[in-house]
Formats: C-alpha cells, structure tokens, sequence
C-alpha cells in the first residue's frame, strides 16, 4: 500500500482534513504522516520534517505527498532532497481536502501511486460538475472528461461482461460515504467494473474511482447500472447490488 | 587593498550582522509583509537567524562550507515560512559551491553566492521582476563580480554590490507580485516593497559592515 504524506502550515488543519479522509475508510487505513506547523506553535512548514514524515510512510509502494500552498510546496520539494527513502516519491497538486479523502479511499483500496495520484487530481470534479450551473467554474468539463476517462473501457459485446441495474433507494444517493463504501468492496476484488446513472445518462464512470463515481451526481430514485468483466465479474455486481438493495446501511431503521 | 579575502571568522561576522540587521528591521520587515504577505517575514527571520548564531556558538565550524551548510539546514528547520526553504538553499547551495576552505577571495564568495541564488531559482521558479528576493540579491551579486574584476578591494565591491540591491529592492514596488502569497494580490500587490528583496538587501548591508573596518 502507498503512504500518504500531509503537509501543511497548520497542524490542526491537516490532522482536521486527515480525521475527515479517515471517516472514509475502515479499520486499516494506509500509512499517512502528518508534517505540518514549524514547531512550538508557529504556523508553517519544515522541510526536514516532511522528509522524516516522506521516510515513515515509504513501504516499498511510494509516496504521494499532499501539501496546502506557499512554503509547504516549497518545503515539499525540498524534502526530496533529505528524504533517504528510495521510493518513488510524488508531489500532487491536487486540492488538499478533496484530493486528500479520494486518495486516501483509493490508497486504502490497495491502488497504486499513479493510480491514487490521478484520482486525487482530478478529486475537484464532482464540486465543479455540481456549481457547473453556477458560472464560475472553468475547469469542470476538463475534469469530468479525466474522471470519465479514468473509466475501463468496456466492450459492449464482451461475452464475459455482467450487468445490472438498479434504484438508489438511500436518502441521498450515491453521494462520498457511499461511493467509499463502493471502492473499499471492490478492493482486490479480480474484476473490471464501472457504474453509470441510467436516469440522467452519465456515465460510465471507473467504479474504483471515488471522484469517478461522486462525478455522477446519482441521486436517490436513479436507476444506477453497474457493468462488470474479469473472474470476478458476477461476485462484485451481486456485492455493489447487496449494497444498493441495503441503500448503502443509510436507510433509517 | 585594504582586504582580498573573506575568512571564516568574517563569514561568521556577515552572518550575526546579518542577524543584527533582521532583528532591528524586524518590524519593518513585518509590516511590508502584512502588506502582501502573511505578516511574519520579520519574526520568520528573526526567529531564523538567532537560531543561526546560537547552532553557530553551540558548534563552531571549521569550513565554509560546514558553516554555511549548517546555517542553511538550521533555517529551513527554523524560520517556517517560504524564506526557511528560500533563504535555506541560499547557504546549503553557497556552502557546497565554497568547499571545505577557511577563506574565500571575492570572485570565490560571489561564486558561492551566485551558487546559492540560482538554487533559489531553481526552487522557487522565480525570474527578474517576479517582485522576490532575486530581484534584490542578482544585481548585487553582478554589481560584486564586476567590481572584483576590476580589481576593486572587497569593501569597495560590497558598496557597489549594496548600492544594487538596493536599487533593485526598490523597483520592486510598483511591481506586481508573481510567486508567493503576494501573487493571490495579484494589482494590489504594487505598491509595496517586497519584504524578500528588502531582507536580502539587508545581506549586502551586513557585507559592507563586516568588510569596512
């Protein structure tokens, strides 16, 4: 599993956005270290620090690094300077509370660093794709069509391919809680799989992806379609059904 | 010539003037900051450098590029702002680029200098006019290295390399901020003196004290 490294001028910040990726995931979240503040209280960052944090986290698998803005970039980059891990080491620029919750549900899922680094850049999309009607939000086409893109391609005639369908019956559909849930089940699970809302015609969207599958905007009533190739293709459809037939454990008892 | 090389002890000298400088400017250094930054380039600096010279005192080096390397690691751990990792390269680059000597002539202390700005160049992707410190420190570094290679004693080259900085410290103010906090400004960033090419300038100020004597 990679490690994450958080790094940030203030230490309640990043311990704050670290607890919410947290809420996310189970009982074994991936390596994530925290280097933020410059000691005795003062706001900023040491780059020394996020070495040590960089050098914690290294397992063998990488490190993808999350930092807030000014000197904690700068920090960032140097610290691969006095880092003595060999991993590879990324700096992202993905935005740092959403890009730190997908990359985390995707780390936690057992994806790989280039996997986790373009999730968390592209984590933007489903805020963008939701004020899209709002006017001022430039980049939302361009991170739609990467999160779109981010999908498995899947042949319509594939022999092996399973499909189902079925209405969100939770109150808020397939919103953050939900779409973890649904990447955390299919972790190791051998199978190709992407969702798609038949309502409104979105999709499909990588069913591995946080961002991919927030990026719907599913809301409850929808008929959702998972499609699914791989050995595993029949056990992660009856799974992502189970779970939508239970409205994700959201339904008031 | 009055002095042709810079020692050890004076490259400790330049530095606790340094100190001295930032500490009695620190105010001032903080209000240029509350203007377009996050108010603590003072404190930043001031905390940095008294850090500087107590690791000094605490273990004395016996290199240029102990010391320097040594100021360069303590402030990055230090002063928490952009200027830890900025100001850090500085001297970590400075010192490599001096080696191990207890030493420098002019054209060795303005190569090693020059060694340090264009690893801040290299960290902080700065260019001429981007309102930073570069803008300060780069035309004094080429005002020092001309003066040297006319033959001009060390005193008389930190004067010119002083008159330059300060010069470039001050055609940052109308300039409009493009790194740093100051960049979020965007137009309300001119105006106002950058706080970076205002401490840097405070460099050249140190090396004029050290080497006049």
């Amino acid at each position: 599993m990679i490690g994450i490294v958080v790094v940030s001028h203030s230490p309640a910040l990043a311990r704050a956005a670290v607890d919410l990726a947290l809420e996310m995931v189970g009982d074994t979240p991936p390596q994530i270290a925290i280097a933020a503040g410059a000691g005795e209280g003062i706001t900023g960052t040491d780059a020394v620090k996020v070495a040590e944090a960089i050098d914690e986290v290294a397992s063998g698998d990488g490190v993808l690094v999350f930092m807030d803005l000014g000197s904690a970039v700068l920090s960032g980059t140097m610290a691969t300077e006095f880092m003595t891990t060999t991993d590879e080491v990324r700096l992202t620029d993905a935005p740092f509370v959403e890009g730190l919750i997908a990359g985390i549900v995707l780390a936690n899922a057992g994806a790989s660093l280039d996997e986790v680094a373009r999730e968390a850049r592209v984590a933007m999309g489903p805020k963008q794709s939701q004020l899209a009607d709002q006017g001022d939000t430039p980049a939302a086409a361009d991170t739609a069509a990467a999160s779109t893109s981010a999908a498995t391609s899947v042949s319509a005639e594939d022999p092996a391919e399973v499909t189902a369908e079925a209405p969100l019956i939770n109150p808020d559909g397939l919103h953050s809680r939900p779409a973890a849930a649904i990447v955390q089940a299919l972790a190791g699970v051998d199978a190709k799989v992407t969702i798609s809302d038949v309502t409104s015609g979105k999709g499909p969207v990588a069913a591995n992806s946080l961002i991919g599958i927030m990026s719907l905007g599913a809301t409850k009533d929808h008929v959702v379609k998972f499609t699914a190739t791989g050995a595993s293709a029949r056990q992660a459809v009856d799974t992502l059904l189970t779970m939508t037939g239970e409205g994700f454990g959201e339904l008031a008892s | 010539m009055s002095t042709s090389t810079i020692t050890l002890d004076q490259l400790i000298a330049w530095l606790s003037r340094f100190r001295d400088l930032v500490t009695e400017k620190q105010s001032y250094l903080t209000e240029l900051d509350s203007a377009i930054g996050d108010a603590d380039h003072g404190s930043n600096m001031t905390r940095g450098m008294n850090a500087v010279i107590e690791k000094i005192g605490a273990a004395p080096a016996t290199a240029a590029d102990e010391l320097l390397k040594s100021v360069g690691m303590t402030l990055v751990t230090s002063v928490g702002g952009a200027s830890g990792p900025l100001y850090g390269t500085l001297f970590l680059r400075m010192g490599v680029n001096a080696g191990p000597v207890t030493e420098l002539d002019g054209a060795a202390f303005g190569a090693a200098l020059r060694a340090g700005l264009e690893g801040v160049v290299a960290r902080g992707k700065a260019e001429a006019g981007d309102k930073t410190m570069f803008d300060a420190i780069s035309p004094a570094l080429d005002a020092w290295d001309a003066a040297v290679a006319d033959g001009s004693d060390l005193s008389a080259a930190a004067s010119a390399a002083l008159a330059a900085a300060e010069k470039g410290r001050d055609a940052t103010e109308p300039l409009v901020a493009r790194k740093g906090r100051a960049s979020y400004l965007g137009e309300r960033s001119t105006g106002h003196l950058d706080p970076g090419a205002t401490s840097s300038t405070l460099l050249f100020q140190a090396l004029v004290d050290t080497v006049t004597n």
